[in-house]
């Protein structure tokens, strides 16, 4: 039995969490509706006009733009790549499993700042910096292991011998795959992806290095704009962040379910 | 060992010679990590049949079914179904249906659409695909549960799914891999009898995988016992009952008690003891044997008199009273045969508690009853 005190030990717990958690969302989005110049929490007065403001601001509209494409093109290349990856490490039996399991974990072991200038030398030499495109390949580069990870747990959760199972039912190893394995772990892809797209709209350090004046990300140009005034439109962008990982969130509860993607390791 | 096997059930009383099925030939599987899983493999299976593969964990069971599906190559030895020789053939173009021992049921796909996708693989016409689908369903008494989810089902109709998804497409042979280890007992036994309805009614070969005596016994045309990779006895279910050919299969199905000693003219010396039995076989004198007889052909009584028509008896000392419901399992020991515990069922339901431990009675059988074999090890 739980005892009196645990449980009351247990909630603050968890209104702790839930405080520390959701404190700083509700300051920003706060003080993005505030009437006044400054930025300030509690707001003086409501309104929408920084709202107006940032959708008439033209750097953070071109900017919001390009983190879409950059956005774009990561899932591009990671929903490939991760999916295939995942299953390579699950579903088949490789020779140096754990060691390409290592090797693509690494990005997670390497600080954004090391991987970051590694790019940006590499793209330099290659005269490719400038460009919008790379960013969203250097984005899926280092967050690759998220959709891996996804992906491999949702194939884990298949039985083993399903591809067997359709084997005799008659499919090739094409059919196989189209119509068993790829359906089997498409609450991975999906989470994979949604999760991608979410980390690279908001991937501020290596964009920070790879972008310059005409190719700036969102966040990166946010950054910008507080080196010289903090304004509340500031707080008006964030909010925007808030309601599209909101979004992302709601998309994956109504593709996959949340309690899915909760329960994978 | 394959003389006169008596009429047993209504389904062998036709002992039409029928064609035969498959045909295993001296099949090995050598997964070069100790013995082979499989060790030199034949039998042959009747068309219509429904054989069981009967044996402990890790016997080579499913590894055997595996070579038949086709999703493992044979060290060697070659497999032909309905004549034609299947080592070449790749799973998918065989014409078998397997039930997995954990279903393998595609998750993302209702019950129907799970039946229809072997239909679709197999490129049946596109038009047959929905009434087969639904004759299927019926058969297996999931009419109304086409539109469920896999996940939306309990266990017993994901086994039903799965049966029908493996007899759709009509396969020349049915391969049942344990599909009902893991249900509940009363479960299990309604899905026994299932399986024996649904293969009566569709007629096809099938070949049912289980370490569960009980089950073999219910269900099986035909018997194959296997142990560390080698078919032991392949028989009739009775006759592998009534005449086990080997120690392990007497001691592997039912209760038995084994007595070991060598072999004379007419039984086994253990000792100074004589005790009568039958060879099974030929045993040269003076070979260590190990004599078997089971639990229900010992009789047990509290007066040596009243066992007169028992060829051997002897006084004992209770050792251990077993309450199973339906009996009891008396544990019983004898000073001539040190070391020996004699296991004896007791069906008397009128007088239960005849015996305590530590009372001494007198237990006997009949000499046909002890089967003696060549020991093993
Ligand atoms: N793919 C494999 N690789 C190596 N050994 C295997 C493989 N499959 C089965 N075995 C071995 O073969 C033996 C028989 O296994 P199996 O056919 O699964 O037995 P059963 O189904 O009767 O329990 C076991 O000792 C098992 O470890
Ligand atoms: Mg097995």
């Amino acid at each position: 039995m739980i005892s009196r005190t645990q449980r009351i030990l247990f909630w603050a717990i968890v209104w702790f969490s839930i405080v520390i958690l959701s404190v700083p969302t509700l300051i920003v989005v706060g003080a993005s509706l505030t009437a006044g110049n400054i930025i300030s929490f509690p707001p003086e007065g409501l309104s929408l006009k920084w709202y107006g403001e940032i959708a008439m601001a033209r750097d953070l509209r071109g900017a919001f733009g390009r983190s879409i494409i950059v956005s774009l093109i990561c899932l591009a290349v990671s929903v490939p790549v991760g999916t295939l990856a995942g299953l390579a490490l699950t579903r088949f039996r490789l020779r140096f499993t754990n060691a390409i399991q290592v090797y693509l974990l690494l990005p997670f072991t390497i600080p954004l700042i090391g991987s970051g200038i590694g790019m940006m030398l590499v793209f330099g030499s290659w005269r490719i910096l400038g460009n919008v495109w790379p960013v969203g390949v250097a984005l899926a580069a280092i967050n690759i292991p998220f959709i891996i990870w996804s992906v491999s747990s949702s194939a884990a959760s298949l039985d083993g011998d399903l591809e067997l199972a359709a084997a005799n039912c008659g499919a090739g190893r094409v059919e196989t795959f189209l119509h068993v394995t790829l359906p089997g772990v498409m609450p991975g892809v999906i989470t994979g992806g949604l999760l991608m797209f979410v980390l690279a709209m908001t991937e501020f350090l290596v964009s920070l290095l790879l972008t310059d004046a005409r190719t700036v990300t969102l966040p990166v140009q946010i950054y910008n704009n507080i080196r010289s005034i903090i304004t509340p439109d500031l707080a008006a962008v964030s909010s925007v962040f808030v309601v599209i990982a909101l979004f992302a969130v709601w998309l994956l509860d109504r593709l996959v379910g949340l309690e899915i993607f909760l329960k994978s390791k | 060992m394959k003389q006169g096997a008596p009429a047993e059930t209504s389904r062998e009383k036709s002992e039409i010679k029928r064609p035969v099925a498959v045909r295993a030939r001296d099949l090995t599987m050598d997964f070069g990590d100790g013995a082979p899983a499989v060790d030199r493999a034949s039998f042959d299976l009747e068309t219509g049949r429904f054989l069981t593969i009967l044996g402990p964990s890790g016997s080579g069971k499913t590894t055997l079914l595996r070579m038949i599906a086709g999703f493992q190559k044979p060290t060697s030895g070659e497999i032909t179904v309905n004549g034609h020789a299947v080592d070449a053939t790749p799973p998918h173009r065989r014409s078998v249906g397997m039930v997995f021992q954990r279903l393998a049921l595609f998750p993302h796909m209702t019950a129907a659409e799970n039946v229809a996708f072997p239909l679709k693989m197999r490129r049946y016409d596109p038009r047959s695909v929905p009434g087969r689908v639904r004759d299927f369903l019926d058969l297996v008494k999931l009419g109304d549960y086409g539109e469920r989810r896999i996940n939306e089902l309990s266990g017993g109709q994901q086994q039903r799914v799965a049966i029908a998804r493996a007899l759709v497409f009509e396969p020349e042979l049915l391969l049942l891999d344990e599909p009902l280890a893991a249900l509940d007992r009363k479960l299990r036994e309604e899905m026994q009898l299932e399986f024996r309805r649904i293969q009566h009614e569709l007629g096809v070969t099938t070949i049912n995988v289980t370490h569960d005596q009980r089950e073999a016994l219910v269900v099986s045309d035909d018997i194959i016992v296997m142990d560390g990779g080698r078919i032991q006895q392949h028989a009739r279910p009775v006759e592998l009952y009534r005449m086990p050919e080997n120690t392990f299969v007497a001691g592997f199905l039912g209760v038995s008690t084994f007595v070991a000693g060598t072999a004379f003219p007419g039984g086994l010396k253990s000792g100074d003891l004589h005790l009568s039995g039958t060879h099974a076989g030929e045993i040269a004198e003076g070979t260590p044997v190990r004599g078997a007889i089971r639990a229900e052909q010992i009789r047990i009584v509290a007066a040596p008199d009243s066992l007169a028509t028992c060829d051997t008896a002897f006084p004992s000392r209770i050792l251990d009273v077993i309450f199973e419901g339906e009996r009891l399992l008396y544990v019983a020991e004898s000073d001539r045969l040190p070391g020996v515990a004699f296991q004896v069922y007791h069906h008397d339901t009128e007088a239960f508690d005849l015996y305590e431990i530590g009372a001494q009675v007198t237990i006997g059988w009949n000499a046909r009853d002890m089967k003696i074999f060549k020991s093993t090890a």
